[in-house]
This record gives C-alpha cells, structure tokens and sequence, in this order.
C-alpha cells in the first residue's frame, strides 16, 4: 500500500483546469459541425425519396408485357392482384435492377412480391440510382 | 443421362437458375444476342413451367445449367469483339 501511494506521488502530474474563455467553440466546433453536416447530407442524398421510387417502380410494372396497366397501383400484389407467376416476377425484380442500377442479392430478390415492398427496398439502399 | 436421376431442384433453385441466365444474358453487348438471350430464356422456362415428372424436371435443369455455362462463356466471347456502334434499337431518342 505504501509501496503505491508513493508511485503515484511520483507519477502525479500538474492538471490545470481549461480556461473557460478558451476558444474551443468558435474554431474547431464549427469546423466539426460543417464537416458533419457535409457528411449527413451526402449520406441521405444517396438514398432516393420514395415518392419517386413509387413512380419509377410503377412505370417499370406498367411497361410489363403481361400485366394491364391499369391495375398497377402503388400497393398492388404481383401474384394476387396482377396475375403474375414466380418466373414474371423474377422478370420484374430484373428489370428493377435495370432500371435502378444495382444488384438485389437472391435472397432479398426472392422477397418481393409486391410493388410496395419493392419500393421499400429500393428506397432503402443506398446505391440505387 | 446420369444427372437426369438426380433428385429435382427445388422452386427456388430453379428460380434461381432463371435467375442467374437473365443476369448473365445482361452481360452482352451486342443487343441482338442480349435481346435473344433474353428471349429464349424467358420462353424456355415458360414452355416448361408446366412440367410435373421429376425425371423431366430434372433434365430440364441440367439442360438449363449447360446453357447457363455455354451464355457465361460466350458473354466473354463476344465481349472481345463488341459492336463499335450501338443497335438503332438502343438509342433512346432519335
């Protein structure tokens, strides 16, 4: 015990407070908040809105061969409502990818199964365009 | 055919087949073989979305995964001598 209080006399070292006029927010807490910013905004610039997901999705739907367009709703079931077999709606998830520019992995592709959960999707990741 | 007695592919796997030929067939830069491609996948595996005997199930998607590895081989095949000019069909607006 003793053995330690001295070690740590020894190693005590002068702490001065931070003065409180310091000019820690004027200098490096703005540049920290535009570095933030810059960052948050490129990040949700990435992501589409979904408005416009809804619209693009439906067009794509809409220009499908087999499917009247004018049962193409924004909550329409591809199975149920439009009619579609597993093998047209691989054909849609393809043509999705098209037209968004990126890759659905299988798995995911093999979840969608309505225009709405589609959209979801696609307005999710960060590398459509 | 030996793989024809193998046991038959599951829905997904078949889906997934479709899949990967539809994906593959993108890969072509010429669009008349793309388009083809396309075209004949899609048809192939409607004409045989009826089939219900697991032997013929079975060859069918042998046959699909030789196809998918001739469309493989020949996507970089044709890639070394792409069109230097696009299809009429692949301009946008004229």
């Amino acid at each position: 015990m003793a053995a330690r209080s001295v070690l740590l006399k020894h190693l005590r070292v002068n702490a001065k407070p931070l003065p409180h006029n310091i000019n820690l927010n004027s200098s490096f807490g703005l540049s920290f908040n535009v570095v933030r910013r810059l960052f948050s905004e490129e990040v949700r610039g990435s992501f589409l809105d979904k408005s416009e997901v809804t619209d693009r999705v439906v067009a794509v739907v809409k220009n499908f061969q087999k499917i009247d367009p004018s049962k193409v709703t924004p909550n329409a079931h591809f199975g149920n409502g439009l009619g579609l077999d597993s093998l047209d709606t691989v054909e849609i998830v393809m043509a999705l990818e098209e037209e968004f520019g990126f890759e659905i992995p299988d798995n995911e592709a093999d979840k969608i199964n309505t225009i709405g959960l589609a959209v979801e999707f696609i307005a999710s990741h960060p590398q459509a365009k | 055919m030996a793989s024809a007695a193998a046991k038959s592919p599951t829905r997904l796997e078949v889906l997934s087949l479709f899949r990967s030929l539809l994906r593959t067939a993108h890969e072509f830069s010429d669009y008349n073989v793309r388009e083809y491609t396309k075209r004949r996948t899609i048809d192939g595996f409607q004409s045989n979305r009826s089939l219900s005997d697991q032997q013929s199930i079975s060859a069918a998607y042998a046959n699909g995964k030789e196809q998918l590895a001739i469309v493989k081989r020949q996507a970089v095949i044709y890639s070394l001598y792409a069109p230097k000019v696009k299809s009429i069909m692949e301009l946008k607006s004229v």
